[in-house]
């Protein structure tokens, strides 16, 4: 059994037109043993910015923590917040200092980026020893993969208005979790606009 | 990636009741391979004879080898007999393979049915190959879950409806808890008139603290 797979876990997250969603299953388990029902793995960075972490449940917390501390030192000397291009960035030679030794964690990066002063959305993720992808579509980590690459290339087009693409990452995942044993018991939905954010808790299947 | 390198798996929770006329058999419906779900729909209550069944739990090749073998032994065993085989016979025909190739096997199944000398019958055979009768049986991974539940619940004496509650309330726990089991719950009841099978599915199982 894969480390990567010890505590189970999936993080999904998706482009629309001028908003992204970013999504992650709630159940918290050792191997087969479901332990809790309710440990979400999206977090918030700023109003612009999220982080999502799937894998070792240890180093998500970990590394969720040492960024936050980077993030807090970079607004003091920067005197501004931080946006999801450079927190990408800083993801990634983060868990590239760990590179012989890394923690266990592919982490998804999202939000609303400013270009020109116009917002636009972002989305990153990178391998656990910090090696970053762009795209303009979606992204996805976790042992739930196969499956919701498959959903997703499915479902997803491009500028897909707010309610559209919170129905469609919604589904996307609800699906994928039915076909993995170790993640799903619900999920949590972040909507980024440039005006809110809303969360919403989905009730999945509870096997 | 789904893994190959990993066998082919009934994670599991099933459980089988007697009372006095038959037997209600109940399982899950998943199998995996590592953590990919392979099937969700799966049949894992199989039939041996018509009026005996068993429930699988272990290395899904394994047991259809096995329960294949016996329902090809119990076939012979009945055109000597000259009448229907006792749920005992077929347990022990289940004891002789899976003591017998207990190296080379990952197998555990509970056998039971209603025959015309015993009535209804559950016995037990576990990983090594021992066969014990009881009055309920579980296993297993999900199994591990219910053990208590079911110890504080199960009365002697019981009516049909009764062990069929029984059977949907402790697998819909373990289902719950245990990652290898889910999907929908299978209900099998044996008596001297034939065999019901029963399908509750997923948003119709019964609901209890989730932590919410």
């Amino acid at each position: 059994m894969s480390i990567m797979e010890y505590n189970g876990g999936a993080v999904v997250t998706m482009i629309g037109k001028n908003c992204v969603a970013i999504a992650s299953d709630l159940r918290f388990g050792v191997q087969s043993a479901t332990i809790s029902t309710n440990n979400p793995k999206v977090f918030k960075i700023n109003d612009r910015c999220f982080l999502g972490l799937s894998g070792l449940a240890t180093d998500i917390e970990t590394l969720y923590e040492k960024l936050v501390f980077r993030v807090n030192l970079y607004k003091l000397r920067e005197e501004r917040d931080i946006s999801p291009r450079v927190f990408s960035n800083m993801v990634a030679s983060t868990l590239y200092e760990k590179r012989f030794g890394p923690y266990f964690t592919e982490p998804v990066i999202c939000g609303l980026e400013e270009v020109d002063g116009v917002l636009k959305p972002y989305i990153s993720a990178t391998d656990l020893i910090g090696a970053p992808v762009y795209t303009d579509d979606f992204l996805m980590t976790g042992p739930c993969n196969p499956a919701l690459y498959g959903m997703c290339e499915t479902m997803w087009r491009p500028n897909l208005e707010p309610d559209a693409l919170f129905e469609t990452v919604s589904q996307c995942l609800l699906s994928s979790l039915d076909r993995d044993a170790i993640s799903g018991w619900g999920a949590m939905v972040y909507l980024i606009t440039p005006e809110n954010v809303t969360v919403k808790k989905l009730q999945g299947r509870q096997d | 990636m789904e893994d190959l390198s990993q066998a082919v798996s009934l994670g599991t929770s099933i459980m089988a009741v007697e009372y006095d006329g038959g037997v209600v058999m109940g399982a899950d419906s998943r199998t995996t391979t590592g953590s990919y779900i392979a099937n969700r729909v799966t049949n894992k209550i199989t039939p041996i004879y018509d009026n005996i069944y068993c429930c699988r739990s272990g290395s899904a090749a394994d047991t259809q080898a096995i329960s294949d073998y016996v329902r090809y032994y119990l076939q012979l065993h009945q055109s000597e007999l000259g009448e229907e085989p006792e749920v005992k016979t077929a347990a022990q025909l289940f004891q002789l393979l899976c003591y017998g190739n207990k190296n080379n096997l990952q197998a555990g199944i509970i056998c039971a049915g209603w025959d015309q000398h015993n009535g209804g019958s559950v016995y037990n055979i576990p990983l090594g190959g021992s066969l014990v009768r009881q009055p309920f049986a579980i296993g297993g991974s999900g199994s591990t879950y219910i053990y208590g539940y079911c110890d504080a619940t199960y009365k002697i004496g019981m009516t049909k409806e009764e062990c069929k509650e029984f059977t949907k309330n402790s697998l819909a726990l373990a289902m719950a808890r245990d990652g290898s089991s889910g999907g929908v719950i299978r209900l099998v009841t044996i008596d001297k008139s034939g065999v019901e099978r029963e399908m509750i599915p997923g948003n119709k199982l019964p609901k209890f603290y989730d932590g919410r």
